[in-house]
């Protein structure tokens, strides 16, 4: 017998054939007794399992299995707003730490600014950017010096907070 | 809540008062249908202890998805579609683990079961049910993992072809065959243990 047939023979026994086809298929078994016997083996084997699962038995006590069960929920239950407020304090981080740092600087040039207003020198600059918020630039143009300050401790992955934190350049 | 009788409470007052935060009545949904959850475990894995591990994984799953339970199925429904997902997760990672292929499987042993002859005697006949239920666990035990896969969820989930294709990402065609070869090798299983007395 040809494969597609035993499927269809299959498919009939187990009601998924449309009922046009399924006709086809009562006609041909009651001429063809292979396609008969393999009926009666295929609905056997489904007969014996029908009732097989209905004895199956967890094997642990009821109270052994339902404690794991509860200690497992209880468990992450506990993981779970723990990780929210570790989020939480993440987010709140990556905002304050840029504004506080961006405070800083504008603090630092009014700052400066004032003193330099004080001692009457003109040809000095201080130079603070939000695109670079953790450098802060200071000109003295007439001694050609200009000092970068950086912020430390350092807030990018690139940073080496070994390093000195101001540079001096002439 | 205090004033409810677990014992005598309907799935559904349990399922709802679980949803409110009843471990109580999740207990109680618990007992009621473990033995069920379990054996729909026990009979995709074939090892006591991961379905043990997987059923209960299922329980605690079942308890943080509650609020997804529509009520469209009964919740043992509902249930057991959690642990035969677990049970093919767990299947496919198996797989991955061994480097086999479920259709290379397929491939070796399927071609035989089809030219087997008929077995034309009831081999269950007449057997204790005890009897009967060791034997059918046997042969269960020896057949593939995908094939035993495709009989369990259609014989006793009583899927259709379409959501066994749905659910084992396969083709409707492909679980036609596994589940032909399957009964097949049952039988013939079935039968040897029976002339093997």
């Amino acid at each position: 017998m040809k494969q597609d047939l035993q499927l269809k023979l299959q498919a009939y026994l187990d009601g998924e054939l449309p009922s046009g086809e399924a006709q086809a298929v009562t006609d041909w078994l009651a001429q063809d007794s292979a396609a008969s016997d393999l009926l009666v083996e295929l609905t056997n084997t489904r007969a014996a399992l029908v009732s097989h699962e209905s004895d199956i038995k967890v094997p642990d006590s009821r109270e052994f299995y339902w404690s794991k069960i509860r200690r497992q929920i209880e468990r992450e239950e506990q993981v779970a707003p723990a990780i929210k407020s570790i989020s939480m304090m993440e987010r709140l981080r990556r905002v304050l730490v840029p504004a506080g740092t961006v405070a800083a600087m504008m603090l630092g040039v009014m700052v400066i600014q004032q003193q330099l207003g004080q001692g009457g020198f003109a040809a000095l600059e201080a130079d603070g950017t939000h695109e670079d918020s953790e450098a802060f630039t200071y000109r003295d143009y007439e001694s050609g010096t200009t000092l970068v300050w950086l912020s430390y401790p350092a807030e990018n992955e690139f940073a080496d907070t070994d390093t000195d934190d101001t540079l001096e350049f002439n | 809540m205090a004033d409810m009788d677990y014992t005598a409470a309907q799935d559904a007052e349990l399922v709802q008062a679980s949803r409110q935060g009843d471990m109580v009545a999740f207990e109680q949904l618990v007992v009621r249908h473990r033995d069920k959850i379990y054996a729909r475990a026990y009979s995709m894995m074939r090892n006591e202890e991961e379905a043990v591990d997987l059923s209960q994984e299922a329980w605690v799953k079942g308890w943080q998805r509650l609020v997804q339970f529509q009520g469209e199925s009964s919740f043992t429904t509902w249930m057991t579609r959690i642990v035969i997902n677990l049970c093919l997760d767990q299947l496919r990672k198996r797989k991955r683990q061994r480097a086999e292929s479920i259709e290379a499987m397929e491939e070796e042993s399927g071609g035989v079961e089809r030219q087997m002859p008929v077995v034309m005697v009831n081999p269950t006949e007449r057997l204790e049910r005890a009897e009967l239920r060791v034997r059918i666990d046997e042969a269960l035990g020896k057949l593939s993992e995908a094939h035993r896969t495709v009989l369990v969820l259609h014989e006793f989930e009583h899927m259709e072809y379409k959501n066994i294709a749905k659910t084992m990402k396969c083709s409707i065609g492909t679980v036609m065959s596994r589940l032909f070869y399957a009964r097949r090798k049952m039988a013939v299983l079935l039968q040897d243990l029976k002339t093997s007395e």
